[in-house]
């Protein structure tokens, strides 16, 4: 059975390109980059020639500013944790109620060690309140940390003007952007528009290099502590030996994102627009999650009313589609998606909702294949919920009533 | 979550998603009996129906011939719908007798479920008991006095335990005894309570201390959490020396000031080239503006605010005010 593959915000296929250039990091030049003698200078120039590229990717001189890390959840770790630890004096924190857990958990923490954390909401179309923003800040506030594009609906927050309004506030506040959904996908020049970021994060595995390789770019001067400590290497900022075929692969990686900026804004955004228009005019009863906001050109998540998302999956895979939901059933805990939840989607939506994200792998005979089959998959679990009527097909006369039967709380 | 599902719930679900013959999805018309279980906002529901052949003169003797499912849920909560139907079915079951399925059977029926789903089988079971304390009403037998103790009306009295599940002392209490739960965890994969915010574990009255009374659980040695203590937060040199040239000027006067002079000098000028100017807030020195109108998006905007209304209000209000554009 041929796959589709529609899941590329939980990760992306590696791109051939990357796995010829990771290869010899694996056999002959397999040398620790710190050792002295001449084979592993060789290592060690690749590795220079590695950070140089990632900085050029994002518009900067300075390579220093790049540290290798393992993954985007350990730079998100160091970036939050680090500064909290570098500046023990402020204990305000703000962020936002739909970060990744990796940022939001980390928050949560430090909540319970202490400091104030506030949380900023967004609207019912997943954007953020600039107003709401400033009235947050304080004359002890130590870190400000923002998602740049979400990993589930793709909505994408105004990062240039949130880290400009930060600095120009208090130059002592850090902002810090998990920017693990956006790399790769748009260009982020942090020389420019983004001059004001300070920390930055994302991981490899998002952009079609393999698991295992994330980066956290620190602008000099920024106080951050490290996380892990007993190493010269990274300048003392990560301590570990170099992860060398990995980072060597994220680089190849960013070349070739860089080489596919414009596929991704026009052909990727127009099979996305494409398989957005063909649901919602084929399936009644579903909403686009975030449609007015700016999103990421790839990504998809629609919510189809009265149903569970995990049936839809369940029955894309049958057929070789894989997508995701933020269904609580599919969710590993009994909650659905946090997200949905802060943009008070409905509780009749919020279970029913599908992410398709896209890549420049996909074709037009992707989405083909997903536009005939999902209105179906619809169909087949409407057919049988107890919120639907069978003759109508549509939801039941008295649906909002038996909600409403059955509170939340 | 990748699916641990086995073989038989899967095969169930996707007869039932495609109607084979022999599948138990839709609803009775006038059943003898109907009964619902679970809500939308908590991720499934289920209405269940089912159609006995009636005995002439004594409704005890009723015999359940046809059993039907509507489930909002996941691949298991239909798997199990179904199979709780087809288990009612095969019986030739009186609805006592039916009774006597249990959320376990629904789980041997399905060849076993991961443990985060076991609710599933749960809410199969609940909603079977809710349909036969239909069918008593409608038949005019009394379950009580038959020592047939059903509780379909608990769930909406007593005290709520778990918010985010709406679920009430007296249903947690019986469940934890009826399915022999010894741990929060084993709450929470049963019926979910518990499962969301988690608020509930450890609070007086909360699922902890349900299980301690019903297991006789020994009270747990009572911690005493050392709280760190962190130095104060440093004041800001530059801005308290800043506040203080600000002269005798409160800050409720201080944005007064400020906002009448937006008023009354720098809209004025704006409107004139049809913009305007929104102040989103005011800190201290520090004036949060957005300019709208035409003046909004315009290459010259950051110059505009910088200009025109940082010098007004400088000049103005106060020489150390900053206007930050948002």
């Amino acid at each position: 059975m041929k796959i589709v593959y529609a899941d590329n915000n939980a990760t992306t296929a590696v791109a051939p390109e990357v796995v010829e250039a990771m290869g010899p990091f694996f056999t002959e030049k397999f040398y620790n980059p710190s050792s002295m003698y001449e084979p592993a200078q060789k290592v060690q120039e690749a590795l220079v020639r590695a950070r140089e590229t990632v900085a050029r990717h994002f518009g900067l001189a300075d390579a220093g500013a790049i540290v290798f890390t393992g993954c985007a959840s350990e730079s998100n770790n160091a970036a939050i944790l680090g500064s909290a630890k570098a500046n023990p004096r402020r204990r305000h924190v703000i962020t936002t109620t739909v970060e990744h857990p990796a940022v939001l958990e980390v928050c949560k923490d430090l909540e319970r060690n202490g400091c104030e954390v506030t949380w900023l909401e967004v609207d019912g179309d997943g954007r953020l309140d600039v107003g709401q923003f400033v009235r947050a800040l304080r004359p002890d506030t130590l870190l400000v940390s923002i998602m740049h594009a979400n990993n589930e609906t793709g909505i994408i927050f105004p990062i240039e003007q949130l880290a400009r309004v930060t600095k120009e506030t208090d130059p002592a506040i850090v902002f810090h952007c998990d920017a693990t959904q956006s790399v790769g996908k748009m260009r982020i020049d942090l020389a420019q528009e983004y001059r004001h970021v300070d920390l930055l994060s994302f991981s490899g595995h998002k952009l079609h290099a393999p698991k295992g390789i994330g980066v956290l770019f620190i602008r000099p001067g920024t106080p951050c502590r490290p996380l892990l400590i007993g190493g010269h290497q990274e300048a003392g900022r990560r301590a570990g030996t170099e992860n060398m075929p990995y980072i060597v692969g994220l680089a190849r990686a960013l070349e070739l994102a860089e080489s596919h900026f414009a596929d991704e804004e026009t052909r990727v955004r127009g099979l996305r627009d494409r398989l957005e228009q063909t649901l919602v005019a084929t399936i009644p009863h579903v909403q686009v999650n975030g449609r007015a906001a700016p999103r990421l050109p790839n990504t998809l998540n629609i919510s189809c009313h009265f149903i569970e998302g995990e049936g839809m999956l369940y029955q894309l895979s049958d057929v070789g589609i894989c997508a995701s939901s933020g269904s609580a059933c599919t969710s590993g805990s009994l909650e659905p998606s946090h997200v949905l939840r802060a943009m008070k989607v409905p509780f009749t939506a919020v279970h029913g909702s599908v992410r398709f994200s896209l890549s420049r792998y996909n074709t037009d005979a992707d989405i083909d294949h997903i536009t005939t089959v999902f209105p179906q998959v619809v169909a087949n679990l409407r057919r049988m919920s107890p919120y639907w009527d069978q003759q109508r097909d549509a939801p039941r006369a008295d649906a909002e009533e038996l909600i409403r039967a059955n509170p939340r709380s | 979550m990748a699916w641990e599902y086995s073989e038989k719930t899967k095969q169930l679900f996707m007869d039932a998603v495609h109607g084979k013959p022999g599948t138990h999805m839709g609803e009775i018309d006038d059943p003898d009996g109907v009964g619902e279980h679970g809500s939308i906002a908590c991720g499934d529901a289920m209405r269940f129906t089912f159609r006995v052949r009636r005995h002439a003169t004594n409704p005890l003797e009723d015999v359940i011939t046809d059993a039907r499912y509507l489930t909002f849920g996941c691949t298991s909560a239909i798997a199990a719908s179904e199979a709780l139907c087809t288990l009612i079915e095969q019986g030739s079951y009186t609805p006592i007798q039916a009774l006597k399925i249990s959320n376990h059977d629904i789980v041997d029926f399905l060849g076993g479920l991961p443990q985060q789903k076991i609710h599933c089988s749960v809410m199969g079971a609940e909603a079977l008991e809710a349909a036969v304390f239909n069918w008593a009403q409608k038949r005019g037998v009394d379950l009580a006095q038959l020592g047939v103790d059903l509780h379909a009306d608990e769930k909406d009295e007593g005290r709520i335990v778990c918010k985010c599940f709406t679920l009430t002392e007296p249903y947690i209490r019986r469940k934890i005894k009826e399915l022999n739960l010894r741990t929060i965890p084993e709450i929470t994969n049963a019926i979910k309570a518990g499962g969301a915010c988690m608020a509930c574990h450890h609070v007086p009255g909360g699922l902890q201390d349900l299980l301690d009374e019903t297991w006789g659980g020994g009270k747990r040695e009572l911690k005493i959490l050392t709280q760190i203590t962190l130095p104060d937060t440093a004041p800001v040199q530059a801005r308290q020396s800043a506040q203080s040239e600000a002269g005798a000027m409160s800050p409720y006067q201080f944005a007064k000031k400020v906002d009448k002079v937006v008023e009354e000098y720098v809209r004025p000028m704006l409107r004139r080239d049809g913009g305007d100017l929104e102040v989103v807030d005011v800190k201290e020195m520090l004036v949060y503006c957005r300019l709208i109108g035409r003046c909004q998006g315009c290459s010259g905007a950051g110059q505009t605010l910088r200009m025109l209304v940082e010098q007004t209000l400088k000049e103005m209000v106060d020489e150390h005010v900053r206007v930050i554009e948002v």
